[in-house]
């Protein structure tokens, strides 16, 4: 009798241990909307896509995609419907879908593309990424089909690519990486504020490759791996900051040659640049 | 002995031959590049005598369809002509100057297709059509050269030597330079922007060094204590300010203030962030007490994009009159996602502070205006340019079609005269 009341105790153990972890704990406690970034927004869109609600794909970026998806499993369980995932939200999702972080997390990290659709093998949702980069037919034949190769992890306003973005990165860590950080954000913004100029090209790739522009595009050094602060220095004047104060060109004093470039007005100095109009 | 030599001889016959492989492939390459130039400037050089006739001809016809087919060339071939130069190394100068002369012709084409002002346009481009056919002369003659010479890439540094007093360029810049500035003067609203963006409207008496400083100890109290470096703006800056570099323990930035009134321009800090321990809500919060303390009470929030260190949250001043919110005085805030701690705050267009004339909305009728399967979700009042540098109030719509997936966008639409003025895809 003992020893059966024993093995009642630890098949009851085992199965409330295999009971999967599917409520609001899942989530962090905080409260998540429009804007939002990370872990708790890629549980988020696989959620809502494991119940069908959510076809774009999953990339940890809470934007209007999910934020329509959010609204619809809102209205069609009955809760308010606001588009934020509160705790009321969150525990209902969970209550009703399943998540597997590791294989979703395991997917972007391998830069692959797939779907978390419910009720469909996940191993039929995959496409493995064997190129290094994202792009192509998804596996689910949705139109969705998540990878996180196919760009970069960061937020940016919606006016800019994040192609732009990597550019822009290439052409801040090749001119100045030396520089302090406002120097790197100040030349950025150089390149931004060409861009609403009539006198220079209408895309930033040709105005970083206009022939002649930049010393980085003449000697090779665009082509570096830029750095995370070089990437940051790019977020922060594709968000407004303009620490060159409105300037179409900068130079390094010691090593210009151009007479031009020394008639043009100067605003400030950062570190070993001058920024001028 | 003999065994040396032979090694020796086979050594340079080795090198010699890699020598003349590395020379080949450098030529080849050169040749490549040569060529390339060359159709950028062949390309650019035909476009430019079409564009001539483009304009020209805009100049027979009364008949709206075919002035507006003359005007539409005008516009793709002022374009195409801007890529090509674009595309070719003359020094940032003269292409400068040609990107704004080209850019100048394309938007006064779409501006008078636009606007039906034919007669405006018959008043101006005789002389326009009479000055590109001279600057056509012009840029023929200074580009014989190139297709004189054998792939060589020789001409094309020499013209662009920077060290080189007289090149064969020098008549066409000159001559764009002249002719931009008379067939193409500012306009009113133009010269009001020029203005603003250079702050001639800042009357505040001038601050001192040490008022400023005081300044950015009160604003930002964190950094109170930091060690600073100031520098006043060159004497050639569109307006003068202080810019206050400062270094405190961790934290490594600066703040720029106008040196009228001391108004801040922006301010960015770098420091290491932390582990994120704010939630959305809370940032939002923390960024209106900053708000608080940068002294602009007068704005709304408009958007939030979250980052691996940092918030980025867009205030818009609200108009007092109407409510509806001024995006082009807008003040952006950057939020550490570990403290909440002000990263950055940049009011360089709150305080150019638009003026904002009396304009009537007229309602429109989403069921006609939009496709059937568009829905819209949100409507919003807005000031925001409507590309001729006039404040517009307009409506900004969410608007959300319903095709095979959803697609969101968002349209701002002139609430006067209900012309489209911005359409961009949401994701």
């Amino acid at each position: 009798m003992r020893l059966l009341s024993i093995l009642f105790c630890l098949m009851l153990a085992v199965s409330i241990v295999s009971i999967p972890h599917n409520d609001a704990v899942a989530f962090s406690d905080q409260q998540i909307t429009r804007g939002a970034y990370g872990d708790d927004v890629i549980e988020l869109q696989s959620r809502l896509q494991y119940l069908g609600f959510y076809t774009s794909k999953i990339d940890g970026k809470f934007g209007y995609n999910t934020y329509w998806a959010l609204r619809n499993f809102q209205e069609k369980y009955g809760l308010p419907v606001d588009g934020i995932a509160g705790t009321k939200t969150k525990k209902a999702l969970a209550g009703h879908s399943d998540y597997d972080e590791k294989w979703v997390k395991a997917q972007l990290k391998a830069g692959n593309q797939f779907t978390y659709y419910g009720g469909k093998p996940l191993d039929q949702q995959v496409k493995k990424n064997n190129t290094g980069g994202g792009g192509g037919a998804t596996a689910s034949g949705n139109n969705s089909g998540s990878s996180n190769k196919s760009g970069t992890d960061t937020q940016i306003p919606p006016k800019y690519t994040e192609r732009e973005l990597q550019l822009l990165a290439n052409a801040v860590y090749g001119e100045a990486r030396g520089e302090p950080y406002e120097g790197q954000v100040a030349v950025a913004a150089v390149i931004l504020n060409r861009l609403e100029s009539p006198e220079f090209p209408n895309t930033i790739s040709g105005i970083i490759f206009q022939p002649l522009a930049f010393t980085a595009v003449a000697d090779g050094q665009i082509w570096l791996e830029p750095n995370q602060r070089a990437k940051e220095a790019v977020i922060d004047a594709m968000n407004g900051w303009d620490p060159s104060e409105n300037a179409l060109y900068y130079f390094n004093p010691k090593t210009a040659t151009s007479k031009w470039i020394w008639s043009r007005p100067q605003i400030k100095q950062i570190g070993e640049h001058i920024f001028c109009s | 002995m003999r065994t040396l030599l032979v090694i020796l001889t086979v050594a340079v016959i080795g090198l010699g031959a890699y020598s003349i492989n590395l020379h080949s492939d450098k030529e080849s390459l050169q040749r490549t590049v040569h060529a390339q130039y060359t159709e950028k400037l062949t390309d650019a050089s035909e476009k430019l005598s079409y564009l001539q006739r483009a304009v020209s001809q805009s100049l027979l016809f009364k008949d709206e369809q075919a002035i507006h087919s003359e005007l539409d060339s005008i516009w793709r071939l002022s374009s195409e002509v801007r890529s090509s130069i674009s595309n070719i190394p003359i020094g940032q100068e003269l292409s400068n100057e040609w990107l704004g002369y080209l850019g100048k012709l394309g938007e006064e084409a779409r501006k008078t297709a636009k606007t039906g002002d034919y007669e405006a346009w018959r008043e101006k481009m005789p002389q326009i059509s009479t000055n590109l056919q001279s600057l056509s002369d012009e840029w023929t003659t200074a580009t014989v050269d190139y297709y004189k010479q054998d792939g060589n890439m020789d001409v094309w540094l020499r013209q662009v030597d920077n060290k080189n007093p007289n090149t064969s360029f020098d008549n066409v810049k000159n001559t764009l330079k002249d002719y931009g500035e008379k067939d193409f003067p500012l306009t009113l609203s133009e010269s009001d922007w020029q203005k603003k963006i250079e702050l001639k409207a800042l009357q505040d008496s001038v601050i001192t060094e040490k008022e400023a400083l005081e300044k950015v100890k009160y604003l930002f109290p964190l950094i109170k204590d930091a060690t600073f470096t100031v520098t006043k703006s060159s004497d050639t800056a569109p307006y003068p300010f202080y810019h206050i570099q400062f270094h405190q323990g961790i934290r490594l930035g600066y703040v720029d203030l106008t040196e009228k009134g001391g108004h801040l321009l922006s301010y960015l800090v770098e420091r290491p962030v932390g582990e994120a321990k704010l939630s959305q809500e809370q940032i939002t919060k923390k960024a209106e007490e900053h708000l608080q303390r940068l002294g602009m009470k007068d704005v709304a929030f408009v958007e939030s994009r979250e980052n691996h260190l940092a918030w980025h949250v867009t205030f818009a001043r609200v108009n007092p009159s109407d409510k509806a919110l001024i995006y082009a005085d807008g003040v952006q805030l950057k939020i550490a996602k570990d403290t909440g701690e002000l990263l950055g705050a940049n009011a360089m267009e709150y305080i150019q502070e638009e003026t904002i004339k009396p304009q009537t909305a007229k309602p429109i009728d989403w069921k006609t205006f939009f496709d059937e399967d568009v829905q819209v979700e949100e409507v919003k009042n807005i000031y925001t340019d409507n590309g001729q540098f006039e404040q517009r109030l307009c409506y900004e719509v969410i608007a959300v079609r319903n095709g095979k997936t959803q697609e969101t966008f968002r349209v701002v639409i002139d609430a006067e005269n209900h012309n489209v003025l911005k359409v961009e895809y949401l994701t």
